[in-house]
């Protein structure tokens, strides 16, 4: 049977639930190869800032156990540079292509998402408050109810495109923050972003990342990422994105089943390019053995 | 499209003490390899290890239509142990081949190889394809490493280069000292004149050789490794410092502007 995989996340129209997550994927351009980008539901481009931005110093990057510690730190090519060399390739595409965003204030967030909102072949910002890399601005914003819902205000203010806020589940309680966030208007949520981790060479008796602390991701994390999901499921009303951990379709349909309304792909790019299709024909395939005609269906069918 | 390409091992045994002689079956992508190119590879059963890991492409040759992939490698920690551990026939998922190769010019008179350690396998893929390419130089390699135990890959070496010269940190075999030492006695014979020089090997070889090398006229290029997550330039996990021509200095990925870079770009740092 034909399953419809459309689901509609906060003024964003995706053909299927399966995004890539962003600072897995680069500009896009960098998986061509390996996968045909139309048949993703939406891509999210690496971070965003005004003004590129050269990242941490190396080491970068350092395997746990079923994951990895990231400290890459944010390096772009800044806006500018992403409109003229990155997004020509990427209008091409017939994938929703979602830019996500940050800044070390609130007026470089609203910079940022003003420039994007006129931006042809952009369809959605994905507003990152919650980067534990940053030293300034990501961190506090995230963690704060009233810093998150100060920046959700001003770009939703000045962008006329759906706007979904990226949240840090390193808090004490992730849905105080949904909450606030989706009264400040918000289209949508997507989390989690990365838990913040720490590795140490017992050698050299130094850490692993030069920036000591960087952000746990892969399949240690998902059981933290889809109880927070199904959390704040529970706790707001707009649609929510589930990210975390996600290998493989098995995975994807949990955060499904939890409520998620879509799901994205980050660290098993890195395990298996193609993987993020693979989720798309894996879902189509359960949906179809089991007679459920629409994705919708099976969305926040969880029995308790 | 490339896609993650099918593979199996082959064969695999120890060299030497900690040091494998893994051989890869695959599929028609890898017979375009240059030396200089790596592969990203994982076990495709397990959870360990988590991410694939960057080998550099030791040879290549194919049979009919399978396509068999060469890898000298040494066990540095867990992931690597898993590999050393793994048996004929057993599946792998492989990316590759990966980045940038060396800069091999049609003909010049003399090509110098700087191997240290595990650095031999990209060398040696270098001065094979030359040999059988009939390549005009003359190559000629110098191979150093801690003790004559941990020697590798001299068997090919002495095969397709025309000189070998050997240095053991501990004097077990060669000269007695560190390779660029070795190197630095024939210097003068290798810096003037249509020669190319190529490097791999522990950084600190690297960041000797590269000073030994400042303010002469020659074309030195070095392979560098670096931890890697994606190994195709979309994680920015891999970076190193570099600049051109007194430029500013940028960050290349060591899996796509990488592995090989002009010795005299690379900024080492601490």
């Amino acid at each position: 049977m034909k399953v419809k995989m459309s689901v509609a996340v906060g003024g964003l129209t995706l053909k299927n639930p399966v995004m890539t997550a962003s600072g897995t994927f680069g500009y896009g351009e960098e998986y061509a190869d390996y996968l045909d980008l139309n048949s993703l539901g939406a891509v999210v481009v690496k971070g965003l800032s005004l003004h590129p931005r050269g990242g941490n110093p190396p080491p970068r990057i350092i395997e746990t156990a079923s994951g990895m510690l990231n400290a890459v730190g944010l390096q772009n090519v800044g806006v500018e540079e992403f409109i003229d060399e990155k997004l020509p390739y990427l209008r091409a595409i017939d994938s929703a292509i979602v830019a996500n965003i940050f800044g070390e204030s609130v007026d470089e967030y609203v910079e940022i998402a003003h420039i994007l909102s006129d931006t042809e072949g952009v369809d959605a910002v994905e507003v990152n408050i919650s980067c534990p890399n940053v030293k300034k601005g990501g961190v506090a914003f995230g963690s704060d109810p009233l810093l998150a819902a100060e920046v959700t205000r001003a770009v939703k203010g000045t962008c006329r495109l759906p706007v979904i806020v990226k949240l840090t589940p390193n808090v004490t309680d992730i849905t105080e923050i949904a909450r606030s966030v989706e009264a400040a208007g918000a289209d949508a949520l997507s989390l989690i972003n990365t838990l913040t981790g720490m590795s140490i060479d017992v050698e050299k008796r130094t850490p692993h990342l030069e920036n000591i602390t960087g952000g746990l991701s892969g399949p240690a994390i998902k059981p933290v990422a889809l109880r927070m999901v199904w959390e704040t499921v529970n706790a707001v009303s707009i649609p929510v994105i589930g990210i975390g951990g996600i290998m493989n379709a098995s995975d994807a349909l949990e955060f499904l089943i939890a409520g998620a309304r879509a799901v994205q792909i980050g660290t098993a790019n890195f395990i298996n390019p193609s993987a993020a299709v693979d989720v798309v024909d894996g879902i189509e395939r359960y949906l179809a053995q089991r007679g459920i005609g629409n994705i919708n269906d099976l969305i926040g069918t969880l029995r308790i | 499209m490339k896609q993650g390409t099918s593979a199996e091992l082959f064969s695999q045994r120890e060299m030497a003490h900690g040091h494998f002689l893994m051989t890869v079956r695959t599929e028609a992508p890898f017979k375009a390899s240059l030396p200089g190119q790596f592969v990203m590879m994982r076990p495709e059963t397990g959870d360990c290890p988590f991410l694939p890991r960057p080998f550099s492409i030791y040879s290549v040759r194919s049979r009919g239509d399978d396509i068999f992939v060469d890898i000298l490698y040494t066990v540095v920690g867990k992931g690597t142990e898993v590999f050393s551990r793994l048996r004929e026939g057993d599946p792998l998922h492989i990316l590759g081949p990966l980045g940038r190769g060396f800069d091999i010019p049609p003909s010049c008179e003399r090509i110098v190889l700087i191997a240290g350690g595990i650095g031999v396998p990209p060398l040696s893929f270098l001065a094979q394809r030359c040999r059988e390419g009939n390549h005009p130089a003359r190559i000629i390699c110098y191979v150093g490493a801690r003790n004559a135990g941990m020697l590798v890959g001299l068997d090919r070496l002495q095969e397709h280069c025309s000189a070998v010269e050997i240095s053991t940190d501990d004097g077990s075999r060669g000269y007695h000292g560190p390779v660029t030492e070795l190197f630095r006695r024939d210097i003068d014979h290798h810096t003037g004149g249509d020669i190319r020089i190529y490097s791999c090997g522990p950084r600190p070889m690297l960041i000797g050789l590269q000073a030994l090398l400042k303010d002469r006229p020659v074309v030195c290029q070095a392979s560098l490794e670096e931890r890697m997550a994606c190994g195709i330039g979309a994680c920015l996990g891999c970076v190193v410092r570099t600049h051109s021509d007194g430029t500013k200095s940028n960050l290349a990925r060591v899996c796509k502007e990488g592995p090989v870079f002009d010795i005299s770009e690379i900024e080492f740092g601490k």
